[in-house]
C-alpha cells in the first residue's frame, strides 16, 4: 500500500500517461523492485574438488577423497578436506563447488548442534542426513539455484551400513561402491570388480588397499587431482577421518613417451 | 575474442532435468494386475546404480510404477504416498484405484509449467474387483488401459504387446473370439519376455527385474505357487493381495 | 527431421531353417503426408538374394539401379551369378564410394548361400548408410519403425522355423511394428526364399 496521498491517482506506469505528463521517474518509489535487475542465479561452479570414492566394506564404509581445490585448470587450495563427519555415525563426501559445499557443512552442523540441544537421546544417522540432504539439494535444484554437487553419505548406523549418492538435481541412489565425477569412469569399474560380489569379504586393510590404488589411477589420468589425499571410515566404534596422506608414484615411464619428456629427436 | 575478453557475458543454463534410463510395463487382468519395471539406473552411458526400484506399493490394492527423471520420480511418489496417508487419517480406508488415478492427474497437472519429467503407470485392482491399469503422461493427461509399456524401451515392448495382449493382426479361428483378458502365467511370461527383450536390444535396460503382483479379494493364488523368487506383501490374507516377484536380468 | 525419415518405410529379414524371408511395409510419404501405398522397396538382385532399401525414396530408386548395373558387369565378366555374401560387400563399396555424401539408405538382405557342397544356407544381413556390414544370424532390420521391428522380432523369433512358420513370425513382426510407426504402413510384402523357389504374399495391412 502506497502511504502518501501525492502518489494517489498517478499513472502506474508509462503507458497510462503516454505523453508524459508526470514524470514518472521522479516520483519517490517507496518499495523495493525485486526485478528491477533481474534475478542472479547460481551459474556455474568456481572453486572445484574433483572425484570422491567410497565403498562398504566388512566393518560398514570407507571413503576416500584428495585435498585439492582447483581454480579452473589452477591448483589453487591443496589442503583442503573433502570429506566431513556429520555427528557421529556419519560422513560425506564432496565434489562440485567448494563454497557450496561448505554451506552445506554449515547447515549439517547447525543441524546436529540443534538435535544435541534437544536433548531427547535421539541423533541423526546417515539414513536421515542422505535424506535431508537429497530434500535441500532437489529443493534449490527445483528453484532453479543448485548447490553445485555431487555428495556421497555413507555411515553406520544399528548395525547396518549405509552408503548413497546425491547430485545438485537431487538425484539419489545407493550401491555397494560409488564413486563422483571422473571417479565413475575411471575408478568405479575397479571398484565395482573388487567391492560389488560380495563386500563382507572385503577387510579393513584391503578395503584400504583398494581405495588407496583407485586414488593412485585417478592421480595419473585425472589432472584435476592430487597425490595427497584422505581416507575416511564409519564402523560400529564410529568416524576416523585419516590425516593427509601421500600417494607414492612413479613416472619413470614418461621419458619414454614421445612428447612427454625431452626428445632428442 | 582475440584479446580475451568476451564479447557478451558467456551464459552457461542450469539444466534441472536428466533422463535416467529404465522401462515400465503394467498388464490389467480381469481379477488381477501385474506391474513391472527393471532396476537399473543410469545417466548417458553410465550405470549408477543396479538397484534402484522404480515400482511403489501405494496402498494394499494400488502400485505405482514411476520412469523418467528419478528424482522427480522418488519426489512425487513421496508426495502421493503423503496424500493418500492423509486420506487414510480422514477417511478410515485407502483411496480407492480411480481416486488415486485422478488425485495423480492433479498433482502432475499442477506442475504445468515446471513438469515432474516422469512417465506413470498406475496399476491394482478397482474396487468392483477388477484389475485397471491407467497411464500418465508428465503433465497429468490419464486413461485407463489392458496395458501399457513406458520409458527407454516403449518402442521395443509396446508393439509387442499389441500383438500378444491385444491380439493385434490376429484372426481369431471361425466361430472363435479372442479372449478381452489373459490368465495370470500368460501374463508373467509376456511381462519377463517383453523385459529380455528390451535387455537385448536395450542399453538402459537391464540389471534386475521386479514385478508386482496384485490379486482380487477371495482369487485363488495357485498359479503362483511355482514362480521363483516370490515375496507376499499383504498383510492379510482375506482382502487383496500382494506379491512382487525379483528376477536377475543381463548385466551388460 | 532427418532426411532418414522424409519418406518412411521399413525392411526386416530373418532366418528360418533352409530358408530366409524379408518383408517390407509399402508406404511412400512425404513427411507425415502419404503419397502411395504401392512403393516396393524389395527387389530381387539374382534369383536367390532380395535387397531391400528403406530410405530416402529418390535414393531408393538410384541406389537399386546402380546395384543392378555393377551386379550385371560381375555376371558378364565372372560368368556366374554373385552370392549373397559378395553382393552385401558389392553394396558396401558401393555406399562407401559415397562416403562423404552417402546415399540415405540402410539396405537389407537376405539370401540364400551356396556352399562348396553345393547346397544352400540361409544367409541375412543389411548395412548402415555408408556401408558397415551387420552380419546377423537371426535377423535383421532398418527403416523408421527399426527400434519397434528389433522389439517385437526379438519377442516372437526363434531359431529353425520352417518356411510357413518363418512367413508367420515375419509378417506379424513387421505388421505390429509398422502399426506402431506413423512414417511406415499401408500395407506390406513377404518374400519367402527357399533353395528352389520365393513365395511372395502381399499382405493386407491398417491403412490409417
Amino acid at each position: 500500500m502506497d502511504h502518501f496521498p501525492t502518489h494517489w491517482g498517478r499513472p502506474r506506469n508509462e503507458l497510462d500517461d503516454q505523453y508524459n505528463t508526470f514524470p514518472l521517474h521522479q516520483r519517490p518509489a517507496n518499495h523495493t523492485d525485486t526485478f528491477a535487475n533481474g534475478v542472479q542465479r547460481t551459474q556455474q561452479p568456481i572453486v572445484t574438488g574433483t572425484s570422491v570414492l567410497a565403498i562398504q566394506y566388512k566393518d560398514g564404509i570407507m571413503m576416500a577423497a584428495d585435498n585439492l581445490a582447483s581454480y579452473g585448470s589452477l591448483a589453487r587450495f591443496k589442503d583442503i578436506t573433502r570429506l566431513h563427519a556429520v555427528g557421529t555415525s556419519t560422513v560425506i563426501g564432496a565434489s562440485g563447488d567448494m563454497s557450496d559445499f561448505q554451506h552445506i557443512q554449515r547447515v549439517l552442523d547447525d543441524i546436529v548442534t540443534d538435535e544435541f540441544t534437544a536433548g531427547d537421546g535421539n541423533s541423526l544417522g546417515p539414513a536421515e542426513i542422505h535424506e535431508f540432504l537429497a530434500r535441500r539439494m532437489y529443493a534449490r535444484r527445483s528453484k532453479m539455484n543448485p548447490l553445485w554437487n555431487s555428495l556421497l553419505v555413507g555411515g553406520f548406523q544399528n548395525g547396518k551400513r549405509f552408503l548413497a549418492f546425491v547430485d545438485l538435481l537431487g538425484t539419489t541412489y545407493s550401491a555397494p561402491s560409488l564413486a563422483t565425477g571422473y571417479g565413475a569412469h575411471i575408478a568405479l569399474p575397479l571398484l565395482r570388480q573388487s567391492i560389488d560380489p560380495n563386500p563382507d569379504a572385503v577387510t579393513e586393510e584391503a578395503a584400504r588397499e583398494i581405495l588407496r590404488n583407485c586414488m593412485r589411477v585417478l592421480y595419473y589420468r585425472d589432472a584435476r587431482s592430487l597425490d595427497k589425499y584422505q581416507i575416511a571410515t564409519v564402523t560400529e566404534a564410529g568416524v576416523t577421518i585419516s590425516d593427509t596422506q601421500k600417494l607414492d608414484t612413479t613416472w619413470d615411464f614418461a621419458e619414454n613417451i614421445r612428447g612427454y619428456g625431452a626428445q632428442t629427436q | 575474442m582475440p584479446d580475451g575478453s568476451y564479447e557478451r557475458p558467456q551464459q552457461r543454463q542450469f539444466n534441472p532435468y536428466s533422463e535416467n534410463g529404465g522401462t515400465i510395463l503394467a498388464i490389467a487382468g480381469a481379477d488381477f494386475s501385474v506391474i513391472a519395471g527393471d532396476t537399473r539406473q543410469s545417466e548417458g552411458y553410465s550405470i549408477q546404480t543396479r538397484y534402484a526400484p522404480k515400482v511403489f506399493r501405494l496402498t494394499e490394492r494400488a502400485v505405482l510404477a514411476v520412469n523418467g527423471f528419478a528424482a522427480d520420480g522418488n519426489m512425487f511418489v513421496k508426495k502421493v504416498k503423503q496424500r493418500l496417508e492423509w486420506y487414510r487419517h480422514a477417511h478410515a480406508k485407502d483411496m480407492p484405484l480411480r481416486a488415486i488415478a485422478r488425485l495423480i492427474q492433479t498433482m502432475l497437472y499442477a506442475q504445468r509449467f515446471f513438469p515432474y519429467y516422469v512417465y506413470n503407470i498406475l496399476g491394482g485392482i478397482e474396487e468392483d474387483g477388477t484389475g485397471a491399469v491407467y497411464s500418465f503422461d508428465p503433465v497429468g493427461s490419464y486413461e485407463r488401459e489392458a496395458c501399457r509399456a513406458a520409458g527407454a524401451a516403449q518402442s521395443l515392448v509396446q508393439p509387442f504387446l499389441d500383438n500378444q495382449i491385444y491380439f493385434k493382426n490376429q484372426t481369431p479361428a471361425p466361430g472363435t473370439n479372442h479372449p478381452t483378458h489373459l490368465p495370470l502365467p500368460d501374463v508373467l511370461s509376456i511381462v519377463i519376455d517383453s523385459f529380455t527383450s528390451a535387455t537385448e536390444r536395450h542399453i538402459e535396460v537391464g540389471d534386475g527385474l521386479e514385478i508386482y503382483v496384485v490379486l482380487a479379494k477371495g482369487r485363488s493364488t495357485q498359479e503362483l505357487a511355482s514362480i521363483g523368487g516370490l515375496q507376499e506383501l499383504s498383510t492379510r490374507a482375506e482382502g487383496d493381495r500382494m506379491f512382487v516377484i525379483r528376477r536377475d536380468l543381463k548385466k551388460d | 527431421m532427418s532426411i532418414m525419415q522424409y519418406n518412411g518405410g521399413s525392411v526386416i529379414a530373418m532366418v528360418g531353417k533352409d530358408c530366409v524371408a524379408i518383408a517390407s511395409d509399402l508406404r511412400l510419404g512425404n513427411q507425415s503426408l502419404g503419397i502411395s501405398s504401392n512403393f516396393e522397396k524389395i527387389f530381387a538382385m539374382t534369383e536367390r538374394t532380395y535387397v531391400g532399401l528403406p530410405g530416402l525414396a529418390t535414393d531408393v530408386t538410384t541406389l537399386h539401379e546402380q546395384l543392378r548395373y555393377r551386379l550385371n558387369m560381375y555376371t558378364i565378366k565372372e560368368e556366374r551369378t554373385m552370392e549373397p555374401e559378395t553382393f552385401i560387400h558389392l553394396v558396401s563399396s558401393t555406399l562407401y564410394e559415397k562416403r562423404w555424401g552417402p546415399y540415405f539408405i540402410e539396405p537389407v538382405l537376405a539370401g540364400m548361400q551356396k556352399t562348396p557342397s553345393g547346397a544352400f544356407r540361409p544367409f541375412v544381413a543389411s548395412t548402415d548408410l555408408i556401408g558397415c556390414i551387420n552380419f546377423a544370424k537371426d535377423f535383421v532390420v532398418a527403416g523408421t519403425a527399426s527400434e519397434k521391428l528389433f522389439g517385437v522380432a526379438e519377442g516372437l523369433w526363434e531359431p529353425d522355423l520352417e518356411p510357413e512358420d518363418l512367413f508367420e513370425t515375419i509378417s506379424q513382426t513387421l505388421l505390429n511394428a509398422v502399426d506402431r510407426d506413423a512414417y511406415s504402413g499401408w500395407g506390406a510384402v513377404v518374400h519367402v526364399i527357399t533353395k528352389d523357389k520365393v513365395v511372395k504374399r502381399t499382405l493386407k495391412g491398417r491403412m490409417d
